[in-house]
């Protein structure tokens, strides 16, 4: 395990020192004007780049943006606007997608259960964004016909969180479902049930038996969905005028403040390296190890 | 009668391949079709009942059936008019990246050149750090930006950050034909690797990698999409606007850059970017159905 852990930890710095280094490349533009000509050229070299972020950051650290405030204490702030959306989507994505597959499984044979996985089918191939943007529409329509108002876009108000969430929550929680479904299929036939059922045991108690042999290759997917979470919630903040990090993320790309685009990824990255490890301990305390078996 | 048997047997390819062939109609024919406006004529303002003019963008009306960009122009012709250039990018990232991972893989599989520790730091990589904002960086370059062939750099570039998914895919697949005996028996024979992947690999691969190319071209269209929100497009070109200012203009008519002022129109013109994504979705979803399709006909 912490050999393991070590392990992970020392891919995981790498993986912000590569990230650097592809930041750090030069972007910034500036026109010189050569005989009548203007020719855009890059203001520094990407050595000299290097140089300067190495400078900075040991006399300043991540600095400050436009307006004075320290990069981390305007992090702060966004961060926790960020986790309040990703943990519980995290969370939702994960159990409620395993719950559906379940239901889904359970119910493959009947109507009910054709039906949800239509729907799961369509759904899962709905981009987020339309996704999004469908429900503010709809919504819009709505408040005219007699919906009390709500607040659809910004950060300031409790429920901000929630239409971002749902969007972001839905393509990995209905991948979470797929996933499910068709690992607890691939288990149908398995000797193991067949002596469940044989000596007497109720649904609930044999699904309880193919969950628990399942869920090494559940936990399997966390990365996937934490990954898809990032992604999603990137472009749907921006979307939804939700002032997390990811909101800002873009705009300090696009601006090249290298340190404050680092500061503003890193916890992106933090969150990643957490889930792995998450993943790695649950892994550890709760998957069943099976003896011998050949698969 | 036979088609009928046939289309109820396979439901889901046979609606993937007329949702296919409405949207390859809808791009080479497109601009004949009645009420589609070729010019794009920019109506400056329309008046309103009280004969008080009003500008553009105009919501969904009569005249323009799903409403007006900010210049107003019809939406339902942008729209119409920018498919062919949207399906053409998006169907060229994807062959990129299948040509580029069959090779990938193959090596990867006997474990030639490094590739296989290459593959590993991509996926590695990629597993951590959304591929958009990779896109992002690569893309912003200065030698890309003002290269005279951005539009192909990009489709590159977006064509090979996920060319470690598939090669591997890829990867696993031969690993497993490799323990069939026909496979030994070509290499008792003793021939040469690029014969033994034309001829002894890629015929069981074919169908496999058709499944996963067709709903790698949806995979693709999405991630246009997200691109086009931020304001990044395949093709647009940077242009000196002024004297000493430069700054992009777009060029195209690809659905993406009607997502450009995106932030702003939901706030007002929420058609726009509305329908946009419908047109998007659209393809994601052909792509989708006529994938699964694929795979159920050939099981």
């Amino acid at each position: 395990m912490g050999w393991d852990f070590l392990k992970s930890s020392f891919v995981f710095v790498l993986i912000v020192l590569g990230f650097i280094l592809l930041l750090l490349a030069p972007r910034i533009m500036t026109v010189h004007n050569l005989g009548g000509y203007y020719t855009p050229k890059t203001e520094m070299s990407y050595k000299e780049n290097i140089q300067a972020f190495i400078h900075d950051f040991q006399t300043d650290g991540f600095g400050e943006n436009r307006y004075g405030t320290r990069v981390l204490d305007e992090l702060k702030v966004f961060i926790k606007r960020d986790l309040m959306i990703v943990i519980p989507s995290f969370l939702l994505s994960i159990l409620g997608g395993i719950f559906l597959g379940i239901v889904q499984f359970q119910f493959r044979e009947s109507p009910f259960g054709k039906i949800q996985a239509f729907f799961s089918w369509i759904f899962s191939s709905v981009p987020d964004f339309f996704f999004y943007i469908a429900m503010q529409y709809a919504l819009i329509k709505l408040f005219y016909v007699g919906l009390p108002q709500f607040n659809l876009y910004g950060s300031d108000k409790w429920y901000s969180f929630i239409l971002p969430m749902i969007a972001v929550t839905l393509y990995p929680m209905l991948h979470m479902s797929k996933y499910t479904f068709t690992s607890l299929e691939n288990e149908v036939g398995q000797d193991y049930l067949r002596t469940a059922y044989a000596k007497g045991l109720r649904t609930l108690g044999v699904l309880k038996h193919l969950i628990w042999n399942c869920l090494s290759s559940l936990l399997n997917q966390t990365q996937f969905v934490m990954l898809y979470i990032l992604t999603s919630l990137f472009i749907i903040e921006k979307l939804s005028n939700y002032f997390g990090a990811g909101y800002h993320l873009y705009g300090t790309m696009i601006n090249n403040e290298d340190p404050r685009t680092l500061a503003f990824i890193l916890p992106y990255l933090l969150i990643m390296f957490a889930t792995i490890i998450l993943t790695k301990i649950c892994r550890r305390w709760l998957v069943p190890q099976r003896s011998g078996e050949a698969r | 009668m036979k088609i009928l048997v046939f289309i109820k047997k396979n439901p889901l390819f046979s609606l993937g391949t007329v949702m296919f062939f409405l949207l390859v109609f809808i791009a080479l024919f497109g601009k004949y079709l009645p009420g589609i406006d070729t010019r794009l004529d920019e109506i400056i303002f329309l008046r309103d009942e009280n004969n008080i003019p009003f500008a553009p963008p105009f919501g969904p009306n009569e005249r323009f059936p799903i409403g007006t960009d900010r210049l107003g122009r019809d939406l339902l012709s942008l729209i119409v008019l920018g498919a062919r250039e949207t399906l053409i990018v998006i169907i060229a990232i994807a062959l990129i990246r299948y040509l580029l991972a069959i090779p990938l893989g193959f090596f990867a599989h006997k474990n030639r050149f490094g590739v296989n520790i290459l593959l590993n730091w991509i996926n590695g990589f990629l597993s951590y750090i959304p591929t958009i904002i990779i896109v992002i960086l690569l893309a912003t370059l200065h030698p890309i930006v003002l290269s005279k062939i951005r539009p192909l750099y990009l489709i590159l570039i977006i064509a090979a950050l996920e060319v470690g998914r598939v090669a591997e895919m890829i990867k696993l697949e031969l690993n497993q034909l490799s323990t069939k005996e026909f496979i030994t028996g070509g290499n008792a024979v003793g021939i040469s690797n690029f014969r033994l992947l034309k001829k002894y690999y890629m015929p069981f691969l074919y169908g496999k990698l058709l499944v996963n190319f067709v709903g790698d071209i949806g995979k693709v269209m999405f991630l246009l999409g997200q691109l086009g929100f931020l304001g990044i497009f395949i093709s647009h070109s940077f242009m000196q606007t002024d004297a000493g200012v430069s700054g992009f203009e777009n060029t195209s008519l690809s659905w993406p850059t009607l997502l450009t002022d995106a932030f702003r129109d939901l706030r007002g013109a929420i058609w726009i970017p509305f329908y946009a994504s419908l047109a998007m979705t659209y393809v994601i979803f052909t792509f989708n159905i006529l994938s699964q399709g694929i795979q159920k006909l050939l099981k």
